[in-house]
């Protein structure tokens, strides 16, 4: 599984890295680090992943494969 | 010609309401309204003051906060289409928009949060031994504003003990929104007040060479907005914006948060059981006590959305209250579901505007209800007296909680 964010989408409510935070993380500002980037999901990581993704109020998460 | 806005959802065909949100209600009564609003119809013309567009359900809410190119924050208040005030950042568009927010970000991002809970912890549990002893307190008054105005200090760097100046300010501010004149008197003041505090603070910060660690007001004196520091009035706005924004909305979610513990007993034993799930408890509660009733904007063009033509100049008001309770967006959405999970709800707004102080009002809620609950179990609302609540001008919050508890001796 692929987890993509979109940067445009993307206004760092913090909600994904509070939901999966052994896969995401924060920057500075408080943006997820891969804001505009995509990460391979672990396999003991792909609940989280969809917790993350279920739970963003931009929906700027979408997970692939 | 150009018709008006009144005129042409007549030829839409759109429901029409004269209704003035403002009025104070019997406490719930806002969301039994958005509730009955959203089910009725997905858009209103409402021909209160100059008229205004209401869309009351999820998608289309989402839609605006998601479309700033069309909907301006220059207002943001739909009875009041050309404001005399803009406040920074709150009603700037884009480009500008981001420039401000990227200068306070840092302040309020998870990591500066993160770094600044002890002490926030310690001051919680400082208010909550103080009035345990008691058996009693009013606790929207006593407690809800004085702790987010302490632990709001305490990350820009003041010293948490100007709550004592803080806290009538921001009381006489927000009750203003009355009407009355002598609430009008007193919230002009408590405005002066605010920004002469900062007009002060800003005075004994500008000669530093350097900024001063953990100082808010003393770094947005070295900040670079492009290429030119900020000016006095943007400096004096921001500091007086955080001030409006961040205190009395935190007390007011704290406030419906503790009238729901405190009548749910056995939401109350599984948190006390449970703390784990406080977080998800304060989502929870974010969007099922949703203490802003609606959001404004105006439009910048003349568009169709969701199904009326909107034209320049208009105004409309995202219902977000009603939004995070829509059945369309969420399961069981009348329910306050203890352990929700997947909770996408718009309590902070979303798009670029999306709350500052996000992070730092989910930590002091959670520490709110942690520290409460470790020394105050079990407790219920004193008295039978119906609560009421400020209407939607401003943000809804209970006028009075009164609570009771047993002191073990």
């Amino acid at each position: 599984v692929r987890l993509t964010v979109d940067g445009a989408s993307c206004m760092g409510h913090g909600r994904c890295y509070a939901m999966a935070p052994d896969l995401l993380s924060y920057d500075d500002e408080g943006y997820v680090t891969i804001r505009d980037g995509s990460i391979d999901v672990p396999a003991g990581q792909v609940e989280a992943a969809q917790d993350a993704a279920g739970t963003c109020p931009e929906q700027a998460i979408t997970l692939t494969g | 010609m150009t018709s008006t806005a009144g005129e042409r959802q007549a030829i839409q065909g759109c429901p029409v309401i004269h209704q003035d949100f403002a009025p104070p209600q019997a406490a719930g009564c806002h969301w039994a309204m958005a509730d009955e609003l959203r089910e009725a119809s997905p858009v209103f013309f409402n021909t209160f003051a100059q008229g205004y567009w209401v869309f009351t359900r999820h998608e289309a809410v989402r839609d605006i906060y998601k479309t700033p190119e069309l909907f301006s924050s220059e207002s943001i208040t739909p009875w009041q289409p050309d404001p005399i005030y803009r406040f920074v950042p709150t009603q700037i568009d884009a480009p500008d928009h981001i420039k401000y927010r990227r200068i306070v970000n840092p302040w309020f991002s998870p990591r500066a949060i993160e770094a600044a809970e002890p002490r926030m912890r310690e001051l919680c549990r400082r208010l909550v031994e103080d009035v345990a002893p008691q058996g009693e307190c009013d606790v929207v008054v006593e407690f809800a504003l004085r702790f987010p105005t302490e632990a709001f200090l305490s990350v820009i760097g003041i010293d948490p003990s100007d709550a004592d100046l803080f806290v009538p300010w921001v009381e006489d501010f927000f009750r203003g929104f009355g009407g009355d004149s002598d609430g009008l008197e007193a919230m002009a003041k408590a405005l002066d007040g605010i920004r002469e505090y900062w007009v002060a603070a800003i005075a004994e910060r500008r000669e530093d060479a350097v900024p001063r660690e953990g100082d808010l007001a003393s770094h947005l004196l070295h900040a670079r907005f492009d290429d030119r520091p900020l000016t006095d009035a943007e400096l004096l706005d921001m500091l007086t914006v955080l001030v409006l924004a961040g205190l009395d909305t935190t007390r007011a979610t704290l406030g419906y948060l503790f009238r729901h513990l405190a009548t749910h007993p056995e939401h109350r034993r599984r948190l006390v059981a449970e703390p784990e799930l406080i977080p998800a408890v304060v989502e929870e509660a974010l969007r099922y006590y949703t203490i802003v009733f609606g959001d404004g904007r105006k439009v910048t063009r003349d568009a169709e959305f969701h199904g009326v033509q909107l034209k320049r100049g208009d105004m409309v008001y995202a219902l977000v209250s009603g939004a995070n309770r829509d059945p369309r967006a969420y399961e069981r959405a009348d329910e306050f579901v203890l352990d929700r999970r997947r909770n996408q709800h718009m309590g902070f707004a979303n798009g670029p505007h999306r709350c500052l102080g996000a992070h730092l009002a989910r930590r002091e809620l959670q520490l709110a209800v942690q520290e409460w609950l470790r020394v105050i179990p079990d407790f219920s609302i004193d008295g039978s007296a119906e609560l009421s609540e400020r209407g939607g001008g401003a943000m809804m919050t209970l006028t009075s909680l009164p609570l009771r508890w047993e002191v073990a001796s």
